[in-house]
């Protein structure tokens, strides 16, 4: 599981994804991603929701630490991710002429709001409130199931085994 | 112990290392007879349950897809598990014995399936068993338990997520009684004690659970058996007659393909895998599978209904401390006619005060997936003071329809892969309904100052080579052989012809080992 030519220890923390190489989606797929993180919970980028999904999206299946592993989507997923974070560009771009990351927080919020509820017109990506589902529960996965987001919520560890990484890259 | 594939014909090959494959193939080897066990997943090592619900799922099926249909499907990448140990490594260990009347459904109300053997068939095996894997309880306070054996370790502790709850409970004049867990709470036969940090379902790797890596595999090992992991049997093979197994054609990692000779050979696979290799080992004899000439394989398949109640409360519940599977018990619901008014039919049981965490399916936050943004956040600080939880385990009543069938498509190994059709019986989701009435009542009860259910999901898979009388009625016969071929045995919750309102995993457990003494009281006339 050694991460070649990725050493996360020389990034400052809360550095965007736009410094390391892509290892599954595309630079473009991961501004939409963290831009997307932060709307559904405020902090995943900083805690590295657009590294972690790519990371996850490299590995073999066995090695994934991803969610939607048991949401009855069939593998591979990076498809899952690429098209649904194509579709809500296009969405952004439709309803407000703007890429998602420069929108508001209220045209953000609207937008996920019809993401949730499966009412975005013209959406062509997996089920709009499955892809919901699956982006909300991976920026919970790096905020908070980590032993950093524990302890932001007082939340004892407790490990029997400490995990040697938060999600297994370079572990 | 794991190692590579045996050169020479062995006694019993065993397909899969998980709850049944490990007892049965425990039983065997200490019958004497020379046993290889079969992993398709990878080799694990107890350093590999890292404590973590991200690294929990690599404990999860990374198999050939399955691919899911119907208005209920049966979850089965969440509810099966792939490598060493096999699902059990992930499972909760509520141990609840099934009772007397789920084993005679058709006779007693004219619904569902009999089973061709009796809770007294059982109940012995169900008191060797929690001897052996060791289970925390108290016999006495679970009034609704069939006959029994008491159990051998004083019952869990009671946290504040649980004293909460309980209250509620006794306020509706219902009864609550420790969860029977195969967790110790003392030293016991040199396993420690459980810390009550929640993390059952990353796999405990301090042994304080009873699962196979734990139990069965180091005992299968010290009597000789032998476990191969990244090892799928693709085919069993049989004499030309199709009246006897003579083995199982193997995909390795190291050995490539290759087929390997055995006098009993045990399918293992758990509820899916099992009637997946069975249709695709057709043959001539068996042009429909094996085992399949009235058609019952693959049929029946069923998976219990996951009645999810949640609340907040004004008390610190600490909702991270206890055991994954839950501090307390309630079965008074049990009765199978209790809510027929309401046109449901059938058993369910609490599972109360569940140690939760704050990510993953079952996790705090997925319990209200409406919520995003700041509004996320402020929730989660508010529910790591005062959440609490139970589950519902709501019988699922069999059903023809609902059954494993081969796709078109096939895997790697070119074996077709697994489609898995389920649909609730109209009686079993109006329970699941009823349970998510009386959950929310009694949370109303204990004070909750704010009560919401969770979607319906599936838990525990059964059925799909059921054990019944004869081959016009079933798979296999109550020690799990096939009805057609007497040395291919069958193990695991795929034999249920019911499913109970109860956890799986006991039953398994006691229907192997009593499978495992048959085998070997009647070894020369099996393998003949």
């Amino acid at each position: 599981m050694a991460a070649a030519g990725h050493d996360r220890a020389s990034r400052p923390k809360g550095t965007a994804v736009s410094s390391a190489a892509p290892r599954a989606l595309t630079r473009e797929n991961l501004a939409t991603l963290e831009a997307l993180g932060e709307a559904l919970l405020p902090g995943s980028a900083r805690d590295g929701i657009a590294r972690y999904v790519d990371y996850q999206l490299s590995v073999p299946l066995q090695e994934s630490l991803l969610m939607i592993r048991y949401l009855g989507v069939r593998p591979p997923f990076t498809e899952f991710y690429r098209t649904g974070l194509v579709s809500l560009e296009a969405a952004a771009n439709r309803q407000f002429g703007r890429r998602f990351d420069v929108l508001s927080r209220g045209e953000s919020q609207a937008l996920v709001t019809q993401m949730a509820g499966g009412t975005l017109t013209a959406w062509s990506g997996p089920p709009s409130a499955l892809f919901y589902f699956v982006l909300r529960n991976d920026a919970i996965d790096v905020v908070y199931g980590t032993q950093a987001g524990f302890q932001r919520l007082a939340v004892p560890y407790m490990a029997h085994i400490v995990p040697s990484t938060p999600w297994g890259e370079g572990g | 112990m794991t190692a590579a594939l045996p050169s020479l014909p062995v006694e019993v090959i065993v397909v899969g290392s998980g709850a049944a494959g490990s007892a049965v193939a425990a039983r065997l080897a200490e019958g004497g007879k020379q046993v290889l066990i079969l992993e398709a997943g990878p080799w694990r090592a107890s350093a590999d349950l890292v404590s973590s619900a991200l690294y929990a799922r690599r404990l999860k099926w990374s198999g050939p897809p399955v691919i899911e249909e119907g208005e209920n499907p049966v979850g089965y990448v969440f509810n099966s598990g792939y490598g060493v140990g096999g699902s059990a490594m992930h499972h909760y260990a509520v141990w609840p014995r099934m009772h007397e009347e789920d084993f005679e459904m058709r006779t007693r109300y004219g619904r569902g399936l009999d089973w061709p053997l009796k809770y007294s068939d059982l109940a012995p095996y169900y008191d060797q068993v929690q001897e052996e894997a060791g289970i925390a309880g108290d016999a006495q306070r679970e009034i609704w338990r069939p006959p029994g054996a008491t159990y051998p370790m004083a019952p869990v502790p009671v946290f504040a997520q649980g004293e909460v709850i309980a209250r509620g409970f006794e306020k509706l004049d219902k009864r609550v009684a420790p969860l029977p867990l195969a967790v110790t709470t003392t030293p016991y036969r040199g396993r420690p004690v459980c810390l009550w940090d929640g993390w059952c379902d990353a796999g405990c790797p301090i042994g304080a659970l009873a699962n196979p890596m734990t139990v069965h595999l180091p005992r299968a090992k010290a009597a000789g058996a032998v476990l191969v992991a990244n090892a799928a049997a693709t085919k069993i093979i049989t004499n030309q007659a199709g009246t006897r197994a003579t083995g199982v054609v193997v995909v390795s990692n190291e050995g490539g393909q290759r087929t390997l000779r055995a006098a009993l050979v045990v399918l293992a696979a758990f509820a899916v895998e099992n009637p997946r290799l069975l249709l695709a080992s057709a043959n001539v004899a068996h042009p429909h599978g094996l085992g399949n000439a009235a058609g019952f394989v693959g049929h029946y398949i069923m998976a219990h209904a996951a009645g999810l109640v949640y609340g907040l409360f004004d008390e610190e519940t600490k909702p991270y401390m206890g055991a994954f599977g839950g501090q307390l018990l309630n079965q008074d619901a049990y009765r199978k006619t209790t809510h027929e008014r309401t046109g449901a039919f059938g058993s369910y049981q609490w599972m109360i005060a569940q140690a939760v965490k704050p990510n993953d399916l079952l996790g705090i936050s997925t319990t209200r997936a409406d919520l995003f943004g700041q509004q996320l956040h402020d929730f989660m600080g508010r529910a790591n003071r005062g959440f609490a939880g139970m589950t519902a385990v709501v019988e699922d009543l069999p059903v023809g329809e609902n059954s494993v069938t081969l796709a078109t498509e096939r895997d790697r190994n070119g074996v077709p892969l697994a489609r898995v059709a389920h649909t609730r019986h109209a009686a079993s989701q109006a329970l699941w309904r009823t349970s998510l009435e009386e959950g929310k009542a009694v949370f109303a009860a204990a004070g909750a100052r704010e009560v919401w259910t969770g979607t319906e999901g599936s838990m525990h898979i059964m059925g799909g080579t059921i054990i019944g009388t004869s081959r016009n009625n079933s798979v296999a016969n109550s020690f799990g052989q096939l009805h057609e071929i007497p040395n291919l045995v069958i193990a695991g919750p795929g034999l249920f012809p019911t499913s109970g309102g109860v956890n799986p995993t006991f039953t398994v457990h006691a229907m192997a080992a009593r499978s495992a003494d048959y085998l070997l009281a009647n070894w020369n006339a099996i393998v003949a």
